[in-house]
């Protein structure tokens, strides 16, 4: 036999469950801006029926529902396009690094230019034509001294300016490092919360968003792979679990961040070569004090992005973006210099006319530079030689006469003479143009990358969106939905009312 | 596909950056009046450009020194002239002493104005041009002439070379060993050597035979006018590399404007389209952003 109540019952279940309907969708609509939100819904469920099948079951036609229940508050979320965005935003986060620092590079070596190193050169080779037409000129010996020191300020200038934004990158590498091992450590802290609420049944969405959104973040440092892993006691079963965290060198050996079954986390280090006659650049990048993964080998993200850029040593050789550019204005600076006194001190400058008797003079000063296959440092260290604070020791001459300026035609020829670059005998205006071109290839293929990747980061993140995302004209007809349902519940308990009315009030009352 | 607020704003505010990002570029385009503003933006025009611009600084430079090389020949050319009028007047001068009826008070006369008018072909040949001596080969700082001294006459005839186009070197001062000369002895030989010895005979008392000194003079003034015609010669070769370098220097703007300018009017035109293009966005994103269910619920 039923109960006579059972009815309110049913109706209150009805109320309640259209009310906790009407919670979430505000909720939803609370954070319809929340970055990271993924929009919850309330499943639904029937209340067990009337009666339970049962050998000792009332004798009554037919079961009877007895309502609604919340079954469980789920997010509505896409796993595979989050696998997919991080994909994309990890491409995003290795080629936005990248094309960063290039685009660095390109406003400091400012070509082409009417400032740049090339027109500094121009200028020289200019000042050295002035000196071959007026070689006893002393005015145009000064000129040709002031524009040898703008070429080598100019050189001191690239120099100092690359290795400034090098340390930048440097320093950034180490606080994206910091950035990483801080987000490992707040997804393993996460994930022990999960696995103390998960275990009895409940579903904490917004733990699970906030995961995400990390995740999502460490995607950009990091190239990263997301398992998941059940947590223990009675989950439910729309319960995501624990994350454990991968990373893929690119031989595909994987190293574990964060591992949810010992709650532990491994911290990234950077390994740099700065030891006593080290170079200073990175090494490799150690994982939880593991085995070392050389640059070469790291995959992906932000992080191998900047290391690129900052320089790093692979099997001995030094590879790099900036590394690449210093080297390459240290091999121009040496060259040139060492060809350009090479001419000059075989030539005969006013004192040495004076005097009768060859002395040598040098133009440039290499700073004690003097190691032609890695002339480090050469570019920052170039500078007038000492000779040249006499302007009649500049050697215009050939022979001993000073009205002859073919000398100084032959040191303006130095720009144009093939030189002994390593690999290849080209001259320094042809060997600074292919390096400004490598330069500029580079850069447009990063910026082009980089503008591939954010579309596709963006599409996904559109299709996440899509799935995840509150709409609020969607809520709105929620809204009302589950506003009738609970009026319609309301009134069911006021025709409920009345029929007990009449049961309890109104029987038994029969003539009166 | 399910389509929510955040994905409109989201979609829209993209769509306005990256039109704000176009009108950057071609604002910048219009402002510099250049194709591209960094070397990514087109690699291969950059590492043109930079060609371009030392092509085109070295046409600059070689007009200078044509301007500088024409400085020496002018200034050559207008001393030899000189020269010559001096040699005709000795010459005059010597035809007339050669006339049997002077006496030789009067000859002394005229050796007196010879010895005047050597002494201008001194200044002649000692001629300085910016401080340079342009007669002494390539020792431009020192006299080719000094009288008093032994040798008086410097034998400097080495050239002085102007690089006036890429490799090619013209020589732009005469030979003045071919001009200016003196050879010591007796009697003495040369330019000077043969005046000193003509005004000699004329101031000497023992009559000798003037006559002969013309023969002299008439080599010494071929030698001028043919070093003069040498000079004229070169003076039009150097004429001619002038033309091509101005040609060059017009051909090296016109590569280098091609190469980077930005073509003004395709600028404006791409202005203008992003322009409406942005408008457009602006105006459907306003009434996107505006209606939701809740404007028509009550």
């Amino acid at each position: 036999m039923r109960s006579t109540f059972h009815g309110l019952e049913t109706a209150r279940r009805g109320m309640f469950t259209q009310q906790t309907a009407l919670q979430t969708t505000g909720h939803n609509i609370a954070n319809a801006n929340t970055p990271g939100y993924s929009r919850q819904r309330v499943n639904f469920v029937q209340t067990e029926a009337y009666p339970a099948a049962s050998m000792n079951r009332p004798q009554i036609p037919g079961q009877m529902g007895t309502g609604v229940a919340a079954g469980s508050v789920q997010r509505v979320r896409e796993g595979f396009l989050d696998t997919q965005f991080r994909g994309e935003n990890n491409k995003l986060g290795y080629w936005d690094a990248r094309s960063e620092a290039l685009e660095k590079m390109e406003d400091i070596m400012n070509e082409p230019s009417d400032n740049g190193l090339a027109k500094t050169l121009d200028r020289f080779w200019q000042s050295l034509q002035d000196l071959s037409v007026n070689p006893e000129d002393s005015g145009a010996r000064s000129v040709v001294r002031q524009r040898g020191l703008a070429v080598a300020e100019t050189f001191n200038y690239l120099s100092n300016s690359l290795t400034a934004i090098q340390g930048d990158l440097k320093s950034q590498a180490n606080i994206t490092t910091k950035e990483i091992n801080a987000l490992l450590d707040d997804i393993q802290s996460i994930n022990k919360q999960i696995s103390e609420v998960e275990p009895h049944g409940y579903l904490p969405n917004t733990l699970y968003d906030e995961r995400d959104s990390l995740v999502d973040r460490l995607s950009t440092l990091l190239n990263v792979e997301v398992t998941t892993k059940p947590s223990g006691g009675k989950p439910d079963p729309l319960a995501a679990g624990l994350y454990d965290i991968k990373m893929k060198d690119k031989d595909g050996t994987e190293f574990t961040l964060v591992d949810s079954t010992n709650g532990t986390v491994n911290h990234l280090v950077i390994n740099y070569n700065d030891g006593t006659g080290g170079n200073g650049l990175a090494d490799s990048v150690v994982v939880g004090g593991g085995i070392p993964i050389t640059i070469s080998k790291f995959a992906g993200g932000k992080l191998q992005g900047l290391i690129e850029s900052y320089g790093y040593n692979d099997n001995g050789s030094v590879k790099g973006i900036y590394p690449d550019m210093l080297t390459n204005l240290d091999q121009m600076a040496y060259q040139f210099a060492t060809e350009f006194n090479k001419v000059h001190s075989a030539g005969w400058s006013l004192s040495e006319i004076e005097a009768g008797a060859p002395a040598g003079y040098n133009f440039f000063d290499l700073g004690g530079v003097s190691d032609p296959v890695n002339p480090k440092g050469a570019a920052k260290l170039l500078k007038l030689h000492d000779d040249m604070k006499e302007l009649d020791n500049i050697a215009a001459a050939t022979n001993q006469f000073a009205g002859d300026g073919s000398n100084a035609l032959r040191l303006g020829d130095v720009k144009n003479a093939p030189l002994d670059f390593p690999g290849s005998k080209s001259s320094l205006q042809s060997f600074y143009e292919g390096a400004i071109g490598k330069m500029a290839v580079d850069a447009q293929q990063a910026v082009r990358l980089t503008n591939n990747s954010a579309v596709l980061t963006d599409s996904v993140q559109q299709r996440r969106l899509s799935v995840s995302g509150v709409s609020l004209d969607e809520e709105m007809t929620n809204m009302i939905q589950f506003q009738h349902a609970y009026n319609a519940s309301a009134r069911n308990i006021t025709v409920i009312d009345e029929m007990l009315d009449k049961i309890i009030n109104g029987l038994g009352v029969g003539g009166r | 596909m399910r389509v929510t607020q955040s994905m409109l704003s989201n979609n829209m505010l993209r769509h306005i950056s990256n039109s704000y990002e176009s009108m950057a570029k071609t604002q910048e385009q219009l402002t510099t009046g250049k194709k591209i503003s960094r070397p990514s933006d087109d690699p291969v025009v950059a590492m043109k450009g930079m060609t371009y611009r030392t092509n085109l600084t070295e046409v600059e430079q070689y007009k200078r020194n044509l301007s500088e090389a024409y400085n020496w020949m002018d200034n050559s050319d207008a001393a030899l002239d000189k020269a010559t009028s001096v040699m005709q007047r000795i010459r005059e001068l010597t035809v007339q002493a050669s006339n049997g009826t002077y006496e030789e008070s009067q000859k002394g006369m005229i050796g007196k104005e010879i010895e005047q008018l050597k002494e201008h072909l001194v200044s002649i040949a000692n001629t300085q041009v910016a401080g340079k001596y342009i007669f002494n080969g390539n020792d431009t700082t020192k006299k080719p002439v000094d009288l008093s001294k032994t040798p008086s006459v410097s034998d400097n005839g080495n050239t002085v070379n102007l690089e006036l186009s890429q490799g090619i070197e013209v020589a732009v001062n005469i030979n003045p060993k071919n001009v200016f000369t003196h050879t010591a002895g007796s009697p003495e030989s040369g330019l000077f050597g043969d005046i000193n010895e003509l005004k000699k005979a004329l101031e000497s008392t023992s009559g000798q035979d003037i006559s002969g000194f013309l023969e002299k003079l008439d080599s010494h003034i071929n030698n001028l006018v043919s070093e003069r015609a040498e000079l004229g010669a070169r003076y039009n070769r150097v004429e001619l590399i002038d033309a091509r370098v101005g040609e060059q220097e017009v051909i090296a703007n016109r590569i280098l404007s091609d190469n980077e300018d930005a073509d003004i009017e395709r600028v404006i035109t791409d202005l203008k389209m992003q322009e409406s293009l942005h408008r457009a966005a602006l105006g459907v994103g306003s009434r996107i952003m505006q209606p939701t269910l809740m404007d028509f619920l009550r």
